[in-house]
């Protein structure tokens, strides 16, 4: 088998033997790249040294060459340890294939169109903290005065995140030209997935109607993290609650809904728990440090602030995102 | 990160308590003891969380799964000794109205309801 | 001619055992001395694997010959509680946590062929053989 490189490798040593020049050396270094080529393993490369260095010194030492046999039985795991680690460079690059497939597919499939509407300014972010997205926002505003915005988050990541997705997508699209509210949008999804999903899995979300005639907000969630509401005169948060249990776990589920009045000036934050459990050193972060950024810049744009409050927590938290990010601010102009 | 779940079974009543923190990485561990656990007619199981501090929703789908295998055999699943935090996640995610849920010994005082 | 011979591994010390025999049955076969560290490799996995997961079994070694070709076998066979998931077993990664090479998939490419005949609560049997080339 590795005859070939064998005689080679012998001329060289040879060589080295003689001058115990560099020159030699780099030619021996570069020649080690032929083993790698022709996939000599590591035992291998030891046995031809032990035939080569047998030859070329007549008178040597016995234990020497037995020596090399002690070190091919060394040597063998290592060259297993070599295999495997290239099956799984393999294994890595086909899995990064189908990764990058998934990520086009929730790129082009799942984009959406941030919605224009008088009255309302909107800004939002979400990023993910692997390659996939498990965080989801979709708007539809099919009139110029009102603005549908959902938000969800879905258990697991990768391509299963992407297709669950896509069912919440559809779903939603399939009601659009329908005027539902927020908590019949939500039980209709529910019922949907509940029956294609795995027992393990489910989404939250929030669902909410924003109409620009009467500046009112409709709400139902389905254990999302509930949304932050700022009311500009009294300078005070609220959270926005509204009960009803996880997408996918049971079918029909009933969903509260609310609904808010908003004047100039407040806005309503919605976000995944990647806002919420960002995860610095000292533990989490509590709910009043989110308030306290999103005070500090209440009177910018909403794509300000929302860009703002990303790059502030990732800070806190090193820059390495535990989970995917989204927030979403929609703040009543006049 | 750590994982250990131990088995204390007393009379009919399967009891576990799990050690350690539930997210990506220890949650098929968990999902996987939780799966030895040979599903019996009106089985009940009960889950001691009060050595868990941090759980993440890849945890709750565990919890999920095990809820639907169980109430389909008409047994019941009790998870107690819950943390004021993972308590709420159980609130938030609504699940406190359709599973048994109860909080830790003394958690009652500081649990913002 | 076939020649067969076989060590019960019941202590650690039986797979040193079975190296030997592996060592010695691999030389007499006509194996260079890669290949007979290769074999005894392979056997000492396997036989590692019965220890630790069947606590016995019984590892045996045949030289044969099919037509031109002269090759040694390494049967690995245990009564013990069977493998699952072969699947899983035979991934890289998988028994080796991660990069230490052996394991099943080590053994198969130490290995020309490789075969895993199991059953759970019944035991396993691994056949693998090293041809003489």
């Amino acid at each position: 088998m590795p005859q070939e490189a064998g005689k080679q490798y012998k001329q060289m040593l040879e060589n080295y033997l003689h001058s115990k020049g560099e020159e030699d050396l780099y030619l021996g270094q570069q020649f080690s790249r032929s083993f790698i080529e022709k996939n000599i393993a590591p035992e291998d490369v030891i046995s031809i040294h032990k035939n080569s260095i047998e030859e070329l010194i007549e008178d040597l030492p016995a234990d020497v060459g037995v020596s090399f046999d002690f070190l091919i039985e060394m040597m063998i795991h290592y060259g297993l340890a070599l295999k495997e680690h290239q099956s799984l460079i393999r294994k890595q690059e086909s899995i990064q294939m189908e990764m990058d497939i998934a990520v086009r597919v929730q790129n082009t499939l799942l984009q959406t169109t941030t919605p224009e509407v008088i009255g309302l300014d909107v800004g939002w972010i979400s990023k993910p903290a692997k390659q996939m997205n498990g965080d989801y926002v979709y708007f539809l505003n099919e009139t110029s005065n009102e603005v549908c915005l959902a938000v969800a988050d879905i258990i697991g990541k990768g391509m299963s995140a992407a297709m669950h997705m896509s069912m919440v997508k559809f779903g939603m699209d399939s009601l659009r030209y329908e005027q539902r509210s927020p908590s019949e949008v939500l039980s209709f999804i529910n019922n949907m997935i509940e029956k294609s999903i795995s027992d393990s899995m489910f989404i939250s979300m929030f669902y909410g109607k924003y109409d620009t005639d009467t500046s009112t907000f409709r709400y139902a969630s389905a254990g999302h993290e509930p949304a932050l509401l700022y009311r500009a005169a009294e300078k005070k948060f609220l959270l926005l609650e509204s009960k009803g249990l996880l997408l996918g776990v049971q079918e029909g589920a009933k969903y509260e809904e609310r609904i808010v009045r908003l004047e100039e000036g407040d806005f309503i934050a919605v976000m995944t728990d990647g806002v919420t459990e960002t995860r610095t050193e000292k533990g989490f972060i509590e709910l009043d440090i989110l308030e306290k950024l999103l005070h500090d810049v209440k009177c910018e744009k909403a794509q300000t602030m929302v860009d703002f409050i990303f790059n502030q927590l990732s800070k806190m938290q090193d820059y390495v995102l535990h989970d995917d990010f989204t927030l979403v601010i929609l703040k009543k102009v006049n | 990160m750590n994982l250990q779940v131990e088995q204390i079974d007393k009379d009919l009543v399967h009891n576990f308590k799990i050690i350690g923190e539930i997210d990506i990485y220890t949650a098929p561990k968990l999902k996987e003891h939780l799966a030895s656990l040979e599903q019996a007619e009106g089985m009940e199981v009960e889950l001691d969380l009060s050595e868990v501090n941090y759980m993440d929703s890849t945890g709750l789908g565990v919890f999920v799964g095990f809820y639907k295998e169980v109430t389909a055999n008409n047994g019941s699943l009790v998870i107690k000794g819950l943390n004021q935090r993972l308590y709420r996640l159980f609130e938030i995610t609504g699940l406190n109205e359709i599973m048994q849920i109860e909080q830790a010994e003394g958690g009652e005082d500081d649990a913002s309801v | 001619m076939e020649h067969r011979s076989s060590i019960d591994i019941n202590t650690e010390w039986d797979i040193v055992a079975a190296r030997q025999l592996g060592r010695n049955e691999a030389k007499s076969t006509g194996f260079g001395t890669v290949d007979q560290a290769r074999i005894t490799t392979a056997i000492s996995e396997l036989a590692r694997t019965i220890y630790l997961y069947a606590g016995k079994g019984r590892i045996e070694i045949q030289s044969i010959t099919v037509g031109q070709r002269v090759g040694l076998v390494i049967i690995a066979s245990d009564e013990g509680p069977g493998i699952a998931d072969l699947q899983k077993v035979m991934t890289d990664g998988y028994t080796t946590s991660g990069g230490l090479g052996a394991g099943m998939p080590g053994v198969k490419r130490l290995m020309d062929d490789f075969r895993i005949e199991t059953e759970v609560g019944v035991g396993t049997t691994i056949t693998a053989t090293k041809w003489l080339h």
